[in-house]
């Protein structure tokens, strides 16, 4: 394997639920290197995305230790973890939801405009990154005057305008009918291959994360190669 | 059962909103409350202080002699009405107390002072037995013997004069009730405002359950039954402690209010605080909570729709205009109060709609170099809050104006008063000529005292003028005559509207001056000649000066003495001194030498002024605080809106946490956000506010007293509500960041 982009070393989390504390995840451990995809797949409620929030810092691990692009974090937290998560996710993590990833305010250029200038990018490639999704046209109108497919599109050319090293995305065609999902889908995996960053895929979809490289079933704790 | 606990169950997850909506009714029925229980206090008090002097005169001795309990016996032996009325001036707080006699009072055919209960219920008013008491403890006492006006003929050595405790203000009174009822209106039309946007986003956000509930079958008027029987009982429950807490603040408020009533306008609170609580305002504050909330099922869906169209917008700003005119160039107040409110409508119409556009724009010409990015964001974020949060800005908005408006007629009304009380009283003492003495006496003597500074003799009466005016119309007056002999320097720094030159070595010459009043009333000018009647002399004089005054309706002509024709009967005489060399009690001694009495009344001008002064800022500390406390409701209607509704925008913010924005970075957009959202309101409220200022100073004013203040703008205070809105700002800004740091223990990115 290449350089690992992202590595997870004996990572648990629990929490407490009705006073009872429930483990969501034990001992998990994977690497990923850079162009790589892994799906994360698993029944509700079995940690899919406590892993991403945890992969992307917005939950803290109780145990184990998360290394992306060379940063390691573990389960203590300061000022200095704190700052050093959001300047990862600032310019090299991008995270796609299944909605609500645009901000209704601002037309979907304005958006991919928005978030690459956070990552630190210039301005100006912004229509380029939506016509390369196929939605150019719809540039100018906002996320309420497009459909749930467009404004899908319209979250990758977000993720991709700041040149992510990982990709976090979650159920990203869960609200999507099955072809504009396939279309959807299509333009991730394509786009993903084109700047080489690594891909996790949290789905229920089964047929979707078999489109990925690995495969986490969470309800298994099992991970392995799809094929 | 199983319907209204599907059609509540949005309350049992967000019990803040039901109790946001309650607060904001409790907290409108009290301020509405309280005005109006103090309006009418104020106006009750009014009515029974004329009801209890209405006879209007008093028994005073021709010897200038203060009357005694022994005049009163003699004057009830001789068969004539009069009643005693004791006057003991305590020092605050216990303040003035009256001691009356019932019995006595009864012969003047009604009620006696304190009320038509037939009791006295205490302070201002006594019974007499009571006031004695006081007096013997060595308070300073006065005793009158109020007298009805059927009293034609008097024993010999006693003479009827008008009853008055102090100068004649009254119409500075009925200015200060028309500012109560306009300001009671306005806190009737904001409060309305902040109840229907406060429950307005409980039904957006319930929107989806009652879709629902209309899939599932539920008829849409069942629905709105339902909502209404919600609301009347919500209604219902939050009026009563809203009443209660009204009649509450109507008592802590009415302490100070009630001093200057009764120092100022001679007017006694007798009531005190409310006997029962106002159901009458209760009734309004039902009537407009579901008048406001449920209006949008009597407005047809196209009219609301057309009303934020641009064809409506358009109508807005013609409806805008037309209001202007009309206030304008209204000849009444009924006009001038419709066309203010056409205005407000209009102004409350345009407002979020111009924010919301000025945003847009702010946004659209935003660099996007540097944070450009992000500063487009949160003005699209900022032309969408006004948007959404249009009915409590509006209700800030006017809340702002009107506290402007207020702070500035009372600033300008202070000064005013003051400059005008200071050139009335520019003398250090006044002496009051007693009846049946002869003032021409005292006038030489005063002309031979050597090191005498300026001094004037004062003669008031009546003159009648007649104006036939250019369409024939019979202007026909008795107006006030008021003459200075000589023209002393004590008048010259007098407040001229207009004037000739020279005008009062015009005046020592044989021309007059008349007041605001007079000048309006029979649009006189200057350098027109006055044609009047003095006695049963026709005279007539070239007008040399207009001067303000707030006082005699009717008008006032001044004229030096020199003018008067020897039938004169002067209706009240006194004389402005200043002592110069002399000692005040040894002029008062060559005075009462020449008068032939044991003392005259002096009367201390300084003192007076400060009291009167002093009394002026209670009068209107009523006004600042109904007006403050309106705009308090409005920010904090404006802070749980801007919560409320910023729960519905929070992850979007947290978006921008998630993309990498540091959490510092985030409140200080959201500070920037709410700071600048408070603040553009602050900015639409000034003109609007300066507006009506000048409608409260050039044409109420006039119109319905026939004086003007002048038009002064205080920045001042529009720095202060500056800084009222960046702290209304900073407050929301915390709020949001509370609730999203509390979104943010769930740590949850699921969407």
């Amino acid at each position: 394997m290449a350089d690992p982009v992202l590595v997870v070393e004996r990572l648990s989390k629990r929490f407490s639920s009705g006073g009872q504390p429930v483990t969501v995840l034990t001992d998990l451990s994977f690497n990923l290197a850079k162009g790589e995809s892994l799906a994360v797949v698993g029944r509700s409620g079995s940690g899919k995305s406590t892993l991403l929030n945890l992969l992307c810092g917005l939950q803290v691990p109780d145990k184990g230790n998360i290394t992306v692009t060379g940063e390691s974090f573990s389960e203590s937290v300061n000022s200095d973890s704190d700052a050093r998560w959001t300047e990862l996710r600032r310019r090299s993590i991008g995270v796609v939801f299944q909605q609500a990833n645009l901000m209704p305010a601002l037309s979907l250029e304005d958006n991919v405009r928005l978030r690459s200038h956070l990552a630190g990018h210039a301005a100006g490639h912004e229509r380029g990154w939506l016509e390369r999704l196929g939605i150019g046209a719809e540039a100018d109108r906002y996320p309420d005057q497009v459909s749930g497919g467009q404004a899908q599109r319209a979250a990758l050319a977000m993720v991709f305008a700041m040149a992510p090293a990982v990709i976090l995305a979650d159920e990203p065609t869960g609200s999507l009918d099955r072809n504009t999902a396939d279309e959807v889908a299509d333009c991730l995996f394509a786009m993903q291959r084109d700047s080489g960053c690594a891909l996790v895929l949290a789905t229920h979809d089964r047929e979707l994360a078999s489109r990925c490289d690995h495969l986490l079933d969470l309800s298994a704790l099992h991970l392995g190669g799809t094929d | 059962m199983m319907l209204v606990r599907a059609f509540v169950s949005h309350y049992r997850r967000h019990p803040f909103q039901l109790a946001a909506l309650a607060l904001m009714i409790v907290l409108a029925t009290m301020l509405w409350t309280g005005v109006t229980v103090l309006t009418d206090q104020a106006r009750n008090s009014l009515f029974q202080s004329e009801e209890a002097v209405a006879a209007g005169v008093h028994v005073v001795r021709t010897d200038g002699r203060p009357v005694r309990v022994e005049d009163f016996a003699e004057l009830r032996m001789a068969g004539l009405c009069v009643a005693p009325w004791l006057e003991v001036r305590r020092p605050p707080p216990a303040g003035r107390v009256i001691g009356i006699d019932p019995l006595a009072m009864g012969c003047f055919g009604k009620a006696a002072p304190g009320g038509n209960r037939g009791e006295l219920d205490g302070a201002p008013f006594l019974d007499i037995s009571a006031a004695v008491r006081l007096a013997r403890e060595g308070y300073d006492s006065r005793l009158y013997l109020l007298a009805s006006t059927e009293n034609e003929t008097l024993p010999q050595g006693y003479a009827l004069r008008e009853f008055s405790l102090g100068p004649s203000t009254g119409e500075l009174a009925d200015s200060f009730l028309l500012n109560l009822d306009a300001l009671s209106l306005l806190v009737l039309l904001i409060t309305g405002l902040l109840v229907r946007s406060v429950h307005r986003l409980g039904i957006a956000q319930r929107q989806d359950s009652f879709d629902l509930l209309f899939r599932f079958g539920v008829p849409g008027r069942r629905v709105r039954q339902l909502l209404a029987l919600e609301l009347v009982v919500l209604t219902g429950v939050c009026v009563l402690p809203g009443l209660w807490l009204g009649t509450q603040l109507a008592a802590i408020l009415g302490g100070g209010f009630g001093q200057a009533l009764n120092s100022l306008f001679d007017v006694n609170l007798y009531a005190g605080a409310a006997e029962s609580l106002p159901w009458q305002a209760a009734a309004v504050m039902v009537l407009l909570v579901l008048a406001v909330c449920l209006v949008d099922w009597l407005v047809p869906r196209r009219w609301q729709r057309a009303v934020s169209s641009a064809r409506g917008r358009l109508l807005a700003v013609l409806v805008l205009f037309a209001g202007l005119a009309g206030v304008a160039l209204a000849p009444d107040l009924a006009g001038v109060f419709a066309g203010t409110a056409v205005v407000f409508v209009a102004a409350g119409w345009l407002t979020p709609g111009l924010l919301a556009l000025s945003a847009q724009k702010l946004s659209d010409g935003t660099d996007l170099d540097g944070s450009g990015p992000l500063t487009r964001w949160r003005r699209r974020e900022l032309a969408v809050m006004f948007g959404h949060l249009a009915l409590p800005v509006v209700a800030l908005q006017f809340a702002m104006a009107t506290v402007l408006a207020v702070q500035a007629l009372v600033t300008t009304f202070e000064s005013t008063f003051d400059d005008w009380l200071a050139q009335r009283l520019e003398a250090e003492f006044y002496v009051e000529v007693p009846a049946g003495a002869d003032a021409g006496l005292a006038a030489e003597r005063l002309q031979n005292l050597e090191g005498i500074g300026p001094w004037h003799r004062v003669t008031r009466g009546e003159a009648v003028i007649s104006d036939e005016g250019a369409a024939g119309e019979d202007k026909t007056a008795v107006v006030d005559l008021f003459a200075l002999t000589p023209v002393s320097e004590l008048v010259v720094d007098w407040t001229l509207l207009a004037s000739m030159e020279r005008p009062w070595q015009r005046l020592a010459q044989g021309a007059v001056m008349v007041n605001e009043q007079l000048a309006r009333r029979h649009q006189l000018e200057l350098g027109d000649t006055l044609e009047f009647r003095v006695a049963d002399t026709e005279m007539g004089a070239n007008i040399v000066a207009v001067y303000a005054d707030y006082g005699r309706p009717a008008g006032e002509i001044l004229v030096s003495g020199s003018a008067l024709p020897e039938d004169f009967s002067a209706r009240f005489e006194s004389f402005s001194v200043n002592p110069g060399e002399w000692a005040m009690a040894e002029i008062s001694e060559q005075l009462a030498d020449v008068w032939n009495v044991s003392d005259v009344t002096v009367r201390d001008n300084a003192s007076i002024h400060a009291l009167a002064s002093q009394v002026f800022g209670q009068t209107f500390l009523l006004t600042r605080a109904i007006s403050l406390l309106t705009l308090v409701l409005a920010a904090v209607a404006l802070l749980i809106m801007s919560w409320v509704f910023f729960s519905t925008r929070a992850w979007y913010f947290r978006l921008l946490g998630i993309w990498g924005l540091p959490a510092g970075a985030i409140h200080h957009q959201l500070r920037r956000l709410s700071v600048t959202l408070t603040l553009a309101v602050t900015i639409t409220a000034i003109p609007l506010g300066i507006w009506l200022t000048w409608v409260l100073v050039s044409r109420i004013n006039p119109l319905a007293f026939g004086w003007s203040l002048p038009m002064d703008l205080y920045p001042l205070f529009w720095l202060e509500l500056g800084l009222i809105a960046v702290v209304t700002g900073l407050v929301v800004a915390y709020l949001m960041r509370w609730q999203l740091v509390q979104r943010e223990n769930g740590k949850q990115v699921k969407s």
